[in-house]
């Protein structure tokens, strides 16, 4: 049996070389982290245009996905009305975490009020400098937290792409909204709003497409992730509604 | 003379490696094995072999942990106080999990990301505090350490035997490469002519219950060429 | 008070700690021989696991956040903080278990010390992070993550009990026979899944 004086000096010893052990890792692999984890989420927004981007985003280097980044994205945060914020009200609204759209911590977001949410817009310019806007949206999968990213033509109404992921849906099942280019890729020409102008917005469903406009085919075997797709892309979308006709007014005034 | 010859033949014998040792490597990936003999290590063998790539970091990260605890235990197995021993052991441990943790964030972020909480749960791998209390505890550092590398590479071993067999059945896949099956029906109408075209992926295997029953049948298998394992009880 | 319920019945069945993600399996395997012990680990899991897991919320929040006491980022620490209040508690609650009811301490005692490794218990305090629940979510989450693995537990010892009369294959009794148990289980559980928790609201 060792002292009590004994325990207490091996107890802080190994304490403090543990913790400084530690810091030092942590503050020597700071960059790195931030690095890799502004990259991850980068590679998630551009995977919503990689077919305008004619690349596989999953596999262009760190440096490629920052350049692209900077050049061909504009970042902008609005509110459920549809007004754009500048990076001081943002900073305001956040309590300063954030001052641009991918900043944005989109959980804490949704568990806001509606009249208080910030919603992102990322507007991308391809190189034939045709503009899409890329828009977000998140519910629940089956498991866990799922989200994706819309492209949408010019005509805000047709999309031109879509990159979906997730925090922890069964692979093979629920994950395939992000592995799946078959699935996800049925998203691609789908219309949110009928010839009418309504919201429709584009539905998951099982058993056979009926309306090829605005339906896609759900995943076998994975029926609450579809549903889940389902749900946050009528709820999600339908926040964007005072924005997208904002810019309509704005381009039929000019 | 005689003595300093001595000291130098037990430096040597320090880190030697013959028969004995061999068997410390040898014995956990089959007579001793931490997950089917020992049931140790469980819960994580079951939650991340849905990937093989999964598998094999998970594999590793806890080949160096169980390693290097049983490393430092054995190194400090004379200071360590008696009384808080759990805590000490759990701390070394612990801290070894956060390194490998900060070290696979900066190298492979996508992976730490799928990982998630199951990084920290090496914590409570059954097998650490086990080979720590009946290895490294009374054993001299280098036996230590290859006991942990042995203990490891034996959970690592069932660990991807049970992830290769969902991915490939439940996935149609090994490492994410395509293997066989169509990837999706949406994929039935492409050219791509995939082995065993027309088998379909088989839902349940890629889901968590699928992990028991693999388990189970290697366990099955092992017992019936390993007689003297058999449960008697 | 309605999400609080939610929680409660989500982690107890939707999402059971033992039968969903299959955490805490090695002590699940080997204490589930019989229905008496596996009621005393399962309640000491239900007492330890409400406990430990408001504890490290608050200790996250107002220790290692970034708004905490000492002002800085301190989550790195999170592993070895976590598992030292868990080994702490545990051995708290034993010392005051003892003094305060032996008879309790007689039944549980034996337990305790075996959930300091048990993975349901960090796992629950991990996965309260990954969520982002709140205090009061916390402690319905500690509750429920608890109760769910008690009842799995319960049920698994009592279908093992019942096997003992079945003809088993020489190389699958024991061990092999509760893998196979628990991953039908398992499959039992799924079944649950559909369930929209906000239904009990």
């Amino acid at each position: 049996m060792h002292s009590t004086s004994y325990v207490i000096k091996f107890t802080l010893v190994m304490t403090i070389i543990v913790a400084f052990v530690l810091a030092l890792m942590v503050s020597g692999l700071k960059d790195i982290h931030g690095e890799n984890e502004s990259v991850y989420n980068k590679k998630g927004i551009l995977s919503a245009v990689s077919v305008q981007l004619g690349k596989d985003v999953n596999a262009m280097s760190n440096e490629e996905v920052q350049t692209i980044f900077s050049k061909q994205i504009e970042q902008k945060v609005i509110n459920t009305k549809g007004e754009e914020l500048t990076p001081e009200q943002i900073k305001e609204e956040t309590d300063g975490r954030s001052s641009t759209a991918e900043q944005l911590d989109m959980a804490k977001e949704g568990k806001k009020a509606d009249a208080d949410k910030l919603l992102p817009v990322f507007v991308f310019t391809a190189s034939d400098n045709k503009k899409y806007n890329i828009v977000y949206t998140r519910g629940k999968g089956l498991w866990d937290e799922i989200w994706g990213y819309i492209a949408l033509e010019s005509d805000l109404n047709t999309v031109a792409g879509q990159a979906f992921d997730h925090k922890g849906e069964t692979p093979g099942l629920g994950a395939e909204i992000k592995d799946n280019k078959a699935w996800y890729g049925q998203f691609t020409g789908k219309k949110f709003y009928n010839t009418s102008g309504e919201f429709t917005s584009i539905s998951v469903v099982k058993g056979g497409v009926k309306d090829k406009t605005n339906q896609v085919d759900a995943i076998s075997g994975a029926t609450i992730t579809g549903i889940g797709v389902d749900e946050m892309l009528e709820r999600g979308i339908k926040y964007y509604e005072p924005y997208f006709q904002k810019l309509k007014s704005k381009e039929s005034i000019n | 003379m005689a003595e300093v010859k001595e000291i130098i033949e037990k430096k040597e014998s320090a880190f030697s490696f013959g028969k004995e040792e061999m068997k410390l490597l040898r014995d956990p990936l089959n007579d001793n094995n931490p997950v089917t003999v020992q049931i140790l290590g469980v819960c994580s063998a079951l939650a991340v072999t849905t990937l093989l790539t999964k598998a094999i970091v998970m594999g590793i990260a806890v080949t160096l942990v169980t390693a290097f605890s049983n490393l430092f235990t054995s190194m400090l197995r004379e200071y360590i106080p008696k009384q808080i021993r759990m805590i000490v052991q759990l701390v070394i441990i612990a801290f070894l999990v956060t390194v490998v943790e900060l070290a696979l964030k900066a190298f492979n972020y996508p992976i730490w990301k799928d990982l998630s909480v199951f990084i920290g749960l090496i914590i409570t791998n059954c097998i650490l505090m086990g080979r720590l209390e009946a290895y490294a505890m009374a054993n001299k550092p280098w036996r230590s350490f290859l006991d942990g590398i042995g203990n490891g590479l034996g959970y690592g071993l069932i660990l991807i035997a049970v992830a290769a067999t969902r991915e490939l059945f439940g996935k149609g896949s090994l490492l994410d490469i395509k293997i066989i099956g169509p990837t999706s029906e949406y994929f039935l109408n492409t050219n791509e002519i995939w082995m065993l075209s027309w088998y379909t992926a088989n839902n349940l295997i890629i889901l968590s219950p699928a992990a028991m029953f693999i388990v189970a049948i290697l366990i099955w298998i092992q017992r019936s060429k390993n007689r003297k394992l058999i449960d008697i009880s | 008070m309605g999400d609080l319920i939610n929680i409660f019945v989500k982690s107890a069945f939707i999402e059971n700690l033992a039968l969903s993600y299959f955490l805490g399996m090695c002590s699940f395997l080997a204490v589930s021989k019989s229905v008496k012990t596996a009621i005393g680990l399962g309640l000491a899991v239900i007492f330890v696991n409400a406990l430990t897991i408001p504890l490290n919320w608050l200790i996250d929040y107002y220790l290692l956040g970034e708004g905490g006491l000492f002002g800085m980022d301190l989550t790195f620490l999170r592993f070895i903080i976590f598992i030292s209040t868990i080994a702490a508690l545990v051995q708290l609650v034993e010392m005051v278990v003892e003094k305060v009811s032996p008879s309790l301490y007689n039944s549980l005692g034996i337990f305790l010390p075996l959930i300091t490794v048990n993975c349901a218990i960090l796992g629950a305090s991990l996965f309260m992070i990954t969520k982002e629940y709140n205090f009061a979510e916390s402690v319905s989450f500690g509750l429920g993550g608890g109760f769910g693995w008690f009842l799995a537990i319960v049920a698994i010892a009592g279908i093992r009990e019942k096997m003992a009369y079945s003809n088993v294959p020489a190389p699958l009794r024991g061990l092999g026979m509760a893998f196979f148990l628990t991953g039908m289980m398992g499959i039992a559980f799924m079944g649950l899944m559909g369930i929209d928790p906000a239904a009990f609201k």
